[in-house]
């Protein structure tokens, strides 16, 4: 740890006791509770390294006239402290501990009402418990009282910690042996196992909390319901975390109790019980006589009178996937229901015993709360396609058809009618939940088996909502998302007719001039994934791609997105750029012949890199010429792209938005690995080393010249050297390594005469500074203009320019490995530091004056 | 008794990171997403697991509510429904819709700058959470589905701020933000209806200063500014992208046009353009005065405000530069704050919040010696300023909303909990009022009013008894009956729900008339007389002295004082109502002779 720290801490201990809760800074005791968490977890003892600290939480817990936020704190410090052994026991022997834990205590001074003193309180505790001294002291002190107490705490917050806290108790509580049978082995413990014997001692806790927990789980009278919410929490929690035998002790104290509680039925706790029944499930074998208690019980509630309880049962228990097959069959058939009954589509076969639940449901499907119903249906159709096909209610190709008419009858331009349910469609009709909930249902069953055979009619359910008026922007991504996961699952697109894909071309032609602009980016967007989809049979039964297919190609989509790049919508407009690129690829790889189209677009894409007011757009534009230059395979050959290059690193290493500059340079590592990569590689896009830069001398050193020139032609060493003196540090970071990898490429070839051949400008004033810098420091006087006039002499820099350098001189006097060393580290690694932490703390307290007259406090509040 | 619940998981007792969570008549919404700047792992959004445990938001949460765009109050939002996942409504103003992604994008762009940073979202991400954003119009009621609904009225704390009305049945609730009656520059006056809520949830910010005028503020900023340039000083604001920043453009635009200054002012950042054009666009949304200006002048339009190159710091001679980010913690303005502040002459103004760990923060607490990457110090010689300009309501405008909106209870959030406590006092010598912990429920117990139509006749015969006008303030017991037109269900069906026994009713009426002969007579030409007229009816003659007509028993008496006067009597149930009338009209014609 800094010695400077060390030193500090006192101080900072001593403004912590007298300012009490008036820290300037809300966050300041977290992180430093952070720090001191930090220095406890690499293994140094907390109190050897911070000795005040003892003292500190003495002074605190012996005069607690502090605010409760320093109350907590040192709470939760004490647990820290105690944490270790050799911790707890200094604090026991200073008699800290058994004041700081006893809620008496707290209560006496009237501070336990305080929510942010119990969580501290909470907190401590949990942190203490990792070894058997803490867990025989919070026997003595019979903590589990107050602990039981928290469990159904009014903040929710200490509820959760309590229940937290409650597990850990358990956990160690229970046989070193068992420990981890369950998953649930602890890292602390390995290290802490408790002795058979002390196992024994600890029995009373476990018998308190089974008898807690059987009193509390019955529902005594409604206005305990939140408690019982809490406590049923609490029992799944364990259930899960605890191993046997302690584990069947639980679970046999409060079987009885549960099977009361669910002959209640109370909706309210329907689902926090079923998490408890199914966690307890999960870990027992087949024929012990809990389970088969468990079994009895998930019928029970899958036979419950209400029908939304039914459903929330049936979902639950495809959620767990528990092994009972009959279970699952049935919750699926329970999950179904509605759909059957709203679209009239047979999904399952006539069975007795559901009849009632199928009155019941109708019933509830004529009422407003049928959406809720409906889309509860909806959400767990994933569930059931996870299902093994002999468990599964009907081909899952008739829960698709009944999808299609289900979203047929709640698009409102649909004239569609239902066999089944009438009533239900008023309320369905234009409802996004629903819609929305049907479409997500539709995306996962594009996997399902067989059901490619109804693609046609998928089609035309999405083309119909992309054409509704009344369709709601996410409801249109929705379906572009269905299209793509559709169209990328069936490599068969030769039923898509001419006159359905008139139908799509139009519908997407529509969106595209949508007014609102959600509704526009969704469908340039979409023009761009579906470039992305797997090729796919078309009618004329040859292999081609889906956007082709769809859309007639990029005779279609180019002049689209073209449009959309003058879209007054900042996000649409960088859409466009991506979906151009996308749509490009393609032809770029082939090395396709360039269009005016494409020249155009380029024009106008340095337009936005120059005039468009938005950084979305910018970067996009940049990423385009990113993506074209990866694509291609020969670069060089591409006037049209070399020609942008310059103007592109130029504009983009200038721009405001450091995320732009970023990715120019990113384009400027493609071209200056390019220019310096063997011209027959093994792979066009292979990733070079710098060992594989460095060429052989003799003979390679006119080459490297040749390439170096280049580089600087097409304006990338300038564009380093910006970005290497840029205040944004990513942008700083990345020009560093980029000119140390050209450093480590030039420079070991490049002998004196040849490296003052290439000259390069220096934009911008503060790369001028640094180099002028270097050279009053006598490092270097013949870099700048000097160089520039031998050059000038042999006919290379025509004009003697005090802003030329010679590139290679350049590399050598900038001090990069020591400014590459500084941007690694983050841009506020020093703020972040607990020394910075500290002094924060102390100057803050030394500014502070007494409250009103210091102007300052507002700060704490004036968030943004 | 159905109640209202409201669970703080931000913003209850402590300011930053606000989110709350309300349960109305069955639904859930979340008002409010934000974050806290101050900390750089998963403290700095709200825990959502306490929410579902499952993760499931979309299916407990009803809607997603923001009041305005400042990031405490929608930092969160990409995180919670991109990365956690929420596919609901998410509900703002149309000025927030538009400036919320800027402020996002601002502080991912700074938050992604930092080493090691994982767990934020994406530009993408923004993007797509903004698609879910319904924008709502002031003054609309927003159908959220069958029973929800929500109202947003204008609440003059930035540009796009709401407080929004929710109701469910008969139950509501008004959130709102930071409202402030003597609202910025920008930003017009709040107003809402005298609507009743059974809880007014409000911000608490300043709730116990009764804050200097805001011009006395602004005179005070323009007055070091001016002080500064006039020693051939520079002056250094940072700034986020915006809010403070578009206001104090306005402010030194206006003073350097009216004192003729000709120090150069820039601005660093090119979202501010954008941010510009929004002011523009929602220049409804500001105050009258605004408007007004702007008839005779696009104040959003500067002439001494120009664009910053970095090349400029160096420039020698007064200037003011505007830079971001706000907190001096990266970026333009650190490195404009490290060439500047070695001289005395130079003045930083901080205009808003410093997370702790940054440099503003520690300037502002009065830290001299910086220690700087690379080792080196640097020595802060230049003026320090705070201002700050935050439009948060301070205790008087608090108490002028809730007279205006008449609440059954008040719940206040972000505010400190021991300044809430003297606001609490106060509000409390006439409503109930709450200021729940983060992670505490309030559970409040609502009276659902339910409303009935009178009948026209009925209100009529209570004025003619010479009561009062029907007055809303003052409940009066009115006698009638309640006719329930929800289901029509068959009586029997009725009753079993109801458990109650069925009771029938008969009418009677009586009729006279002269008859010379003996009752047992006069009752048989009654039976000869309706046996003729009702050919279709079953007509009996019983053993028991009546005649019976379908349900309707007819009874034949004398009259005490005259024998030929003749009192029949009358009885049919209702399900004879027609008949039972027919009859008695026929029989006071007389009977054939």
């Amino acid at each position: 740890m800094d010695s400077q720290c060390v030193s500090i801490l006192p101080r900072v201990c001593g403004v912590l006791l007298v300012s009490g809760s008036s820290l300037p800074d809300d966050t300041s005791l977290e992180k430093l509770l952070d720090w001191f968490t930090t220095i406890a977890q690499t293994g140094t003892s907390l109190l050897e390294a911070c000795p005040c600290l003892v003292d500190f939480v003495s002074k605190v817990a012996f005069d607690y006239t502090s605010g409760s936020s320093i109350l907590s704190f040192t709470l939760k410090l004490t647990g820290l402290i105690g944490a270790s052994e050799d911790g707890f026991k200094v604090l026991k022997e200073c008699s800290v501990l058994k004041l700081v834990f006893n809620p008496q205590h707290w209560q006496e001074a009237g501070l336990w009402e305080d929510p942010c003193l119990r969580i501290g309180w909470i907190q401590g505790l949990k942190m203490i418990l990792k070894h058997s001294e803490a867990l025989s002291f919070f026997a003595q002190a019979d903590l589990i009282e107050p602990l039981l107490q928290l469990q159904t705490d009014s903040s929710l917050f200490v509820a959760s910690a309590a229940n937290q806290t409650l597990a850990q108790v358990l956990v160690l509580c229970q046989s070193p042996s068992s420990v981890g049978h369950n998953g649930s082995k602890n890292r602390d413990l390995e290290h802490n196992s408790l002795s058979m014997e002390s196992t024994q001692n600890y029995s009373g806790i476990i018998t308190k909390v089974s008898d807690y927990l059987n009193k509390s789980v019955v529902l005594k009278e409604i206005s305990q319901l939140p408690g019982s919410q809490q406590i049923l929490r609490l029992l799944a929690m364990l259930l899960v975390r605890v191993g046997p035998p302690l584990r069947d002790t639980l679970l046999l104290a409060v079987i009885n109790s549960l099977e009361e509680l669910v002959s209640t039925s109370c909706s309210q706790l329907t689902v926090p019980l079923l998490d408890v029944i199914l966690a307890a499930n999960s870990g027992l074998r087949d024929d012990c006589v809990p389970k088969q208690r468990l079994i009895r019980l998930l019928w029970v509630m899958l036979n419950m009178k209400k029908p939304v309880d039914v459903m929330q049962a049936a979902a639950a228990v495809l959620r767990s996937h528990q092994s009972d097959p009959a279970l699952s069959a049935h919750s699926a058939r329970v999950l179904l229901l509605p759909l059957d009954i709203v679209t009239g589509v047979s999904l399952l076969d006539e069975n007795s015993t559901e009849e009632e639940l199928r009155i019941l449901i109708t019933e509830q499907l004529k009422r407003k709360s049928c959406i809720s119903m409906i889309c509860l249906c909806l959400s767990n159709i994933p569930q059931i396609t996870l299902m093994a096909s002999d468990c599964l209610p009907c081909p899952q190709r008739l829960i698709v058809t009944a999808i299609l008419l289900l979203l047929r009858l709640c698009c409102v331009d649909s004239s569609s009618s239902s066999a089944g349910c009438v009533e239900v469609v008023r309320f369905i009709t234009g409802n996004s939940k629903v819609q929305k909930c049907a479409l997500e249902a539709l995306l996962v069953l594009s996997k399902s088996p067989g059901v490619k055979m109804v693609l046609v009619e998928v089609f035309k359910v999405l083309t119909e909502y992309l054409n509704s008026h009344s369709s709601d922007p996410s409801v249109l991504q929705k379906s572009y998302q269905a299209v793509i996961k559709w169209v990328g699952v069936c490599p068969d697109l030769s039923c898509i007719t001419d006159q359905l894909r008139e139908g799509f071309i139009q519908a997407v032609r529509k969106r595209a001039c949508d007014t609102r602009w959600e509704a526009r980016d969704s469908t340039v967007e979409f023009l761009g994934h579906l470039v992305g989809a797997p090729s796919c049979w078309a009618f004329t039964e040859q292999e081609m791609e889906p956007s082709d297919v769809l859309l007639g190609g990029r005779s279609f989509t180019v002049p689209l997105l073209k449009e959309a790049l003058q879209d007054p919508e900042s996000y649409v407009r960088a859409s466009s750029i991506s979906a151009l690129a996308q749509t490009l690829t393609p032809s770029w790889q082939d090395g396709t012949a360039l269009t005016q189209e494409q020249e155009d677009i380029v024009t106008q894409l340095q337009e936005v890199l120059f005039q468009d007011s938005e950084g979305f757009a910018r970067r996009a534009a940049v990423k385009y010429f990113i993506a074209w230059f990866s694509a291609c395979s020969s670069p060089s050959s591409c006037w049209l792209l070399m020609q942008s290059v310059p103007t592109v690193l130029s504009q983009g290493v200038a721009d405001l938005d450091w995320e732009v500059k970023l990715h120019t340079l990113e384009l400027a590592e493609l071209v200056l690995d390019r220019a310096f990569s063997d011209p027959s590689p093994s792979h066009p896009y292979a990733v070079m080393s710098d060992q594989d830069h460095r060429l052989p001398i003799a003979g390679q050193q006119s080459d490297l010249l040749s390439s170096l020139k280049n580089l600087v032609d097409w304006g990338v060493v300038s564009a380093l050297l910006c970005g290497v003196v840029d205040c944004d540090r990513p942008v700083a970071l990345k020009a560093c390594q980029l000119l140390l990898k050209l450093r480590g490429i030039v420079c070991p070839v490049m002998d004196n005469t040849a490296d003052t051949r290439v000259f390069c400008q220096l934009a911008g004033a503060s790369m001028m500074q640094q180099v002028r810098k270097i050279q009053e420091m006598g490092k270097d006087t013949c870099v700048v203009s000097e160089a520039c006039s031998e050059a000038d002499k042999e006919g290379i820099c025509a004009s003697v320019d005090p802003e030329c350098v010679s590139v290679c001189e350049v590399l050598r006097v900038l001090d990069l490995d020591e400014k590459l060393s500084i941007l690694t580290q983050s841009s506020d690694h020093i703020y972040n530091s607990p020394l910075s932490l500290l002094q924060d703390i102390l100057t803050a307290a030394a500014a502070s004056s007494p409250p009103g007259q210091d102007p300052r406090q507002e700060l704490v509040m004036d968030c943004y | 008794m159905p109640e209202i619940k409201v669970t703080p998981l931000g913003a209850g007792q402590d300011v930053g990171r606000s989110c709350i969570l309300v349960s109305i008549g069955g639904k859930n919404i979340m008002l409010d997403c934000g974050m806290h700047m101050g900390y750089n792992d998963d403290r700095r959004f709200p825990d959502f697991s306490y929410i579902t445990q499952n993760g499931r938001l979309t299916d407990f949460l009803d809607c997603v509510i923001i009041s305005h765009f400042h990031l405490d109050h929608c930092g969160a939002l990409p995180y919670m429904s991109e990365m956690v996942g929420y596919d609901g409504p998410i509900y703002m103003t149309h000025p927030t819709k538009a400036i919320c992604p800027i402020l996002l994008e601002d502080f991912r762009k700074i938050t992604v700058d930092k080493k090691g940073e994982t767990n934020f979202f994406t530009s993408q991400m923004i993007k797509d959470c903004m698609k879910k954003v319904i924008p709502l119009n002031l003054h609309q009621t927003v159908q959220v589905d069958d029973e929800l609904e929500i109202k947003a009225y204008y609440a003059g704390h930035v540009l796009g701020a709401a407080m929004v009305h929710i109701k469910v049945g008969s139950e509501s609730v008004v959130y709102t933000v930071s409202v402030n009656k003597f609202a910025l520059c920008h930003s017009g006056a709040a107003w809402i209806d005298k609507c009743r809520p059974d809880i007014l949830i409000s911000e608490s910010t300043y709730a116990t200063t009764i804050r200097d005028s805001k011009r006395c503020r602004e005179r005070d900023f323009l007055k070091k500014v001016h002080e500064t340039i006039e020693r051939g000083g520079k002056v250094l604001i940072p700034v986020f992208a915006l809010g403070r920043a578009q206001e104090l453009c306005i402010l030194l635009e206006t003073f350097w046009e009216r004192m003729n200054l000709k120090a150069p002012i820039y601005f660093s950042t090119g979202l501010t353009e954008k941010a510009n054009h929004y002011y523009k666009l929602f220049i409804t949304w500001t105050n009258q005065k605004i408007r007004k200006t702007f008839v005779q002048r696009n104040m959003f339009e500067f002439k001494h405000i120009k664009a910053f190159d970095r090349s400029y710091a160096d420039n020698p001679g007064p200037m003011v530069v505007f830079a971001t980010p706000g907190m001096l913690h990266a970026g333009q303005s650190l490195q404009i704050f490290k060439k500047w502040a070695g001289n005395d002459k130079n003045m930083v103004i901080m205009p808003g919040y410093c997370v702790q760990g940054t440099i503003g923060h520690k300037i502002l607490n009065g830290q001299r010696k910086l220690e700087m990457e690379g080792r080196s110090t640097l020595d802060v010689k230049l003026q320090v300023e705070y201002m700050s300009f935050s439009a948060h309501a301070d205790a008087k405008g608090i108490m002028q909303l809730i007279r205006m909106a008449e609440p059954r209870n008040m719940l206040l959030v972000h505010g400190e909990a021991a300044k809430m406590e003297f606001l609490k006092g106060k509000i409390e010598q006439e409503f109930n009022c709450y200021t729940p912990a983060n992670g505490e429920t309030v559970a409040v117990t609502t009276n659902p009013s339910v409303p009935v139509d009178i009948s026209l006749n009925l209100l009529k015969r209570e004025m003619a008894l010479g009561g009062p006008l029907p007055d809303p303030k003052k409940p009066r017991t009115m006698h009638g009956t309640l006719i329930m037109k929800e289901n029509l269900v068959s009586s029997e069906q009725a009753l079993k729900e109801l458990g109650l026994n069925e009771h029938q009713l008969r009418f009677t009426c009586r009729v006279q008339l002269q008859d010379p002969h003996s009752d047992s007579d006069t009752l048989h030409r009654i039976y000869t007389h309706l046996k003729s007229v009702l050919k279709d009816y079953t007509i009996q003659h019983l053993p028991d002295g009546t005649v019976m007509v379908e349900s309707i028993v007819i009874k034949v008496s004398s009259s005490a004082e005259d024998a030929n006067a003749k009192v029949l009597l009358l009885s049919w149930s209702y399900q004879d109502e027609d008949l039972g009338s027919y009859l008695s009209s026929l029989l006071k014609k007389g009977l054939p002779t």
